[in-house]
């Protein structure tokens, strides 16, 4: 008899033992430096502290950014949870660069879907929406894909961030600053259309890092793209409202799904008093297609073919129809001198280590609304007004200074030094409490870039798409919005931001949240929680032991 | 003649460090975790771009390919390209070196004259109030960090009362004659004050002591009590006699303060957005920019190099006791 009781209660032992699986290991969650990023550290602080009530132990990994980027980028099968975070550009104010590259399967190895994202039904919907040019017929395709998103919650978006600037508002006419839908006030509008109300009638703004380069064949850094923006024109530009309109373009027209007339504007110079002409707008659309201009070639490769129809009126041909032509690469490519590249682009042909990246010109020469001055890496750029630009600013110099030092910043735009605070990264409470006292403005909107938390979609857990809902839905993004972001941030789940209102599907905000919530998840998955530490389903093995 | 060997010996000994120092820099940037591709990450970035950029960087190729391309370089005083800014690692040092030498020169100047002298007066009144007080702030000075002594002397100084402004090297779009025009104007000083003031402030604790010390060192030698006895006045003492014996381990920390804090301001230079080399330095290190790293360490150490030279050298002439090679001090 004591033996049938040892022997039922061995089995039953050995039966509790097997119906679950092994504890799931620690898992690291990596983030950047407190000192440069405060809110994503704390919003990975606090997120690992949420799911740790999920009995999962969580590591928060501090990695400076460069040594992060290395780690997620080049050893993807080596890391399990990060934060990252996508910066707005005016260019993506057309969802298709992030909701292609970011979770296409094509991109899953070597390119920017590096958590490592494959659904083919995905992929299906996206691949569509590029060559949907029935604007409503794309935004269903672009709903249906952020709604598998959220089904399958591939990353834990947080939030978009709400971007803060401000400007002297004695200085400056208050009305003539334009908010740009996803930029915030530092945009071209601004600078092109600003009003001065004194005597000063230089635009000085500030920013922390250096000017690496002033190229229109390079996209070398977010301030060089200002300064890009500002010196050379392109055929279109995106408008405050997110949307492309014409620029150096007077007019364009579509002749069938694959082919597109421009018109140029007539009359328009480059800063070196010669005229500009339809064949520097081919030869602007050409180069990039070639080895030399490696950033700008992934815009251009669906052009087969440049006609010039008359001296003002150019006509594309396009391989496949595309959604996105005209902000993606009519709004994105620079205008650039055929008699001043041309000959660069030769020269460089002979050399096969170098490329369009390595020159700098010493006097860049656009037809943009600002001409270069003169330019101290370290120290500043200034740009002065072309007045005979169709688009002539009313200021006379754009100055650029150098200011690593945020709390610096706020002073000097007190104090005069400054007169638009064009990156601020400290205290948005600060900023406000000083424009309390001050003839400051300051201006906060949500931006097109947005804050989140990368699965690795190759390493288990992570493969489990009960675990990813669990672990993203365990997240309280309200909370997060206000304890790590200050208020200053939007509860977020898709790559595309409210900001972008046409895009943005707001039926994947309907995202319930909560501890419990969560838990039922696991629960109905298989996975268990013994002694306080989760466990994978039955019959599941810890394959990656730490 | 024997002091041309000498100088060439010495010569030839600083070409060896500075090769092992350059030796060093290549394969610690090369070995080390992160590459520089990390800053180009954009949802555009093709496995071709990846590609381009490492052949653009030289970095496809073998290390000790790289190496020997590195070293003959070098040797034709070819620094290099840096690989994020697009121009070559000489222009770029070479923009912002004369700031830091400003910078540098002015601060240590100000704070070993301020240093030496109150050291001076420190020593004579010892065991006085004065120096109750005096001791401790200087400490103060000198345990403070950099960087809130700075933002203290901005809030007061640029803030409050405007007299300075708060960042840059001079005014937003200023246009000079000259490089040299630039250098000397009024604008120039104003902007170089509060960091050179910080500066000063926090080095001048270190020529101070310092020179206390070796003064009441000095003032317990026999000459110094002689003096006394002959009737010459304290000021004749304390100049003539004590302190030119006093100076010499002074003057030798000068010469090797230059040569430290060449590469070491970039607090200041952050604080005060100061465009020198510290900063520049510590940009390329985070950005893995390999050349433009290498080469401001490069010159930082031939700058240390040389300052410690020149340091041997003004001991070795300044003082007729000490002579190098028998030096015993």
């Amino acid at each position: 008899m004591r033996k049938l009781v040892i022997l039922i209660a061995a089995l039953a032992l050995t039966a509790a033992a097997w119906a679950q699986g092994d504890a799931v290991r620690t898992l690291t969650l990596l983030t950047r430096p407190q000192t440069v990023a405060p809110d994503e550290f704390q919003a990975a602080q606090l997120v690992a502290q949420q799911w740790r009530q999920l009995g999962l132990d969580v590591e928060v990994r501090v990695t400076p950014w460069e040594q992060l980027a290395d780690l997620v980028w080049f050893n993807r099968a080596d890391w399990d949870m990060t934060m990252w975070r996508m910066v707005g550009r005016a260019e993506r104010s057309d969802p298709d660069e992030l909701i292609f590259n970011l979770y296409h399967s094509s991109t899953a190895d070597k390119g920017y879907n590096f958590i490592g994202y494959i659904n083919p039904e995905y992929d299906a919907l996206v691949e569509a929406q590029r060559t949907e040019t029935d604007p409503v017929a794309r935004q269903k395709l672009i709903f249906q894909a952020q709604e598998i998103l959220s089904r399958d919650q591939p990353e834990a978006f947080l939030v978009y961030p709400l971007s803060t600037y401000a400007f002297r508002s004695d200085i400056w006419d208050a009305a003539t600053v334009v908010d740009q839908n996803g930029i915030g006030i530092k945009n071209f509008w601004t600078y092109t259309g600003i009003t001065p109300l004194t005597e000063q009638k230089d635009l000085v703004l500030n920013f922390p890092d250096v000017v690496q380069a002033i190229n229109p064949f390079y996209i070398s850094g977010a301030v060089d793209s200002w300064i890009t923006e500002l010196i050379w024109d392109r055929l279109l530009r995106i408008g405050p409202d997110g949307l492309p309109q014409p620029w150096a373009a007077e007019s364009f027209s579509w002749v069938d799904e694959t082919t597109i007339d421009v018109t140029l504007r007539s009359g328009m110079k480059w800063h070196d008093g010669l005229p500009v002409t339809a064949e520097d707008v081919v030869f602007s659309f050409r180069a990039p297609a070639g080895d030399e201009v490696p950033m700008y070639k992934p815009f251009v490769t669906n052009i087969d073919d440049i006609e010039i129809l008359d001296e003002n009126t150019v006509r594309f041909h396009l391989a496949e129809p595309s959604a996105a032509f005209l902000t993606s690469t009519l709004a994105k490519v620079n205008l650039v001198p055929l008699h001043i590249w041309g000959p660069i682009l030769d020269d460089l042909a002979n050399k096969p280590d170098e490329n369009a990246e390595d020159i700098q010109e010493e006097v860049p020469i656009g037809s943009g609304p600002f001409k270069f001055s003169s330019w101290r890496r370290t120290q500043e750029v200034v740009l002065e007004a072309n007045p005979d630009h169709f688009a002539a600013p009313k200021i006379d110099r754009w100055i650029l200074r150098i200011v690593p030092n945020t709390e610096a910043s706020l002073g000097m735009l007190r104090s005069g030094e400054i007169n638009f605070l064009s990156d601020y990264k400290g205290d948005p409470q600060v900023l406000l409490q000083t424009a309390e006292s001050n003839p400051i403005k300051v201006v906060s909107s949500a931006d097109i870039g947005f804050n989140y938390i990368a699965f690795n979609n190759r390493r288990p857990p992570f493969d489990d798409v009960a675990f990813r809902r669990a672990l993203s839905l365990a997240i309280d993004r309200d909370f997060i919005a206000k304890a790590a972001y200050k208020g200053y941030g939007v509860p977020a789940n898709s790559p595309i931001s409210v900001a972008l209102n046409y895009w943005n599907d707001p039926r994947v905000d309907e995202l319930g949240s909560g501890l419990e919530l969560a838990k039922s998840i696991l629960e109905e998955a298989g996975y268990t929680v013994d002694r306080g530490k989760l466990h994978y389903p039955e019959g599941v093995v810890e394959s990656l032991g730490n | 003649m024997a002091g041309l060997t000498r100088i060439t010996s010495r010569l030839a000994q600083m070409l060896f460090v500075l090769w092992a120092v350059a030796t060093i820099l290549f394969f610690i940037f090369r070995l080390a975790p992160g590459t520089p591709l990390a800053a180009y990450i954009e949802p555009t970035f093709t496995e071709e771009q990846q590609q381009a950029l490492l052949q653009r960087f030289g970095l496809d190729k073998p290390l000790y390919v790289q190496y020997g391309i590195y070293l003959r370089n070098l040797v034709r005083g070819d620094l290099g390209d840096s690989f994020t800014l697009n121009d070559s690692v000489a222009s770029v040092i070479g923009d912002v070196f004369p700031y830091t030498i400003a910078l540098t020169l002015i601060s240590l100047l100000v704070a070993y004259l301020i240093g030496v002298l109150m050291g001076a007066v420190l020593a004579w009144k010892r065991g006085t109030w004065l120096e109750g007080w005096s001791i401790p702030l200087v400490l103060t000075t000198r345990a403070a960090p950099e960087f809130w002594l700075g933002m203290l002397l901005m809030a007061l100084l640029s803030f409050n009362l405007g007299w300075f402004p708060a960042g840059g090297a001079v005014s937003a779009g200023a246009e000079f004659s000259s490089e040299w025009a630039r250098f000397f104007s009024l604008d120039f000083l104003k902007h170089l004050f509060l960091p050179a003031l910080t500066l000063a402030i926090y080095l001048h604790g270190l020529p101070l002591l310092l020179m206390r010390s070796n003064m009441l060192e000095v003032m317990q030698e026999d000459f110094v009590t002689m003096a006394r006895m002959k009737g010459l006045s304290s000021w004749t003492i304390m100049v003539r006699h004590a302190a030119r014996n006093a100076l010499l381990p002074v003057a030798t920390a000068f010469a090797l303060g230059i040569g430290y804090s060449i590469g070491g301001n970039v607090v200041i230079e952050t604080v005060f957005s100061w465009p020198g080399l510290g900063r520049m330095l510590v940009r390329a290190v985070a950005a893995n920019d390999y050349p433009l790293a290498q080469g401001a360490f490069l010159v930082i150490a031939a700058v240390m190099i040389l300052m410690n030279f020149v340091a041997d050298l003004l001991y070795s002439s300044l003082d007729p006791r000490v002579s190098s090679g028998h030096a015993k001090h």
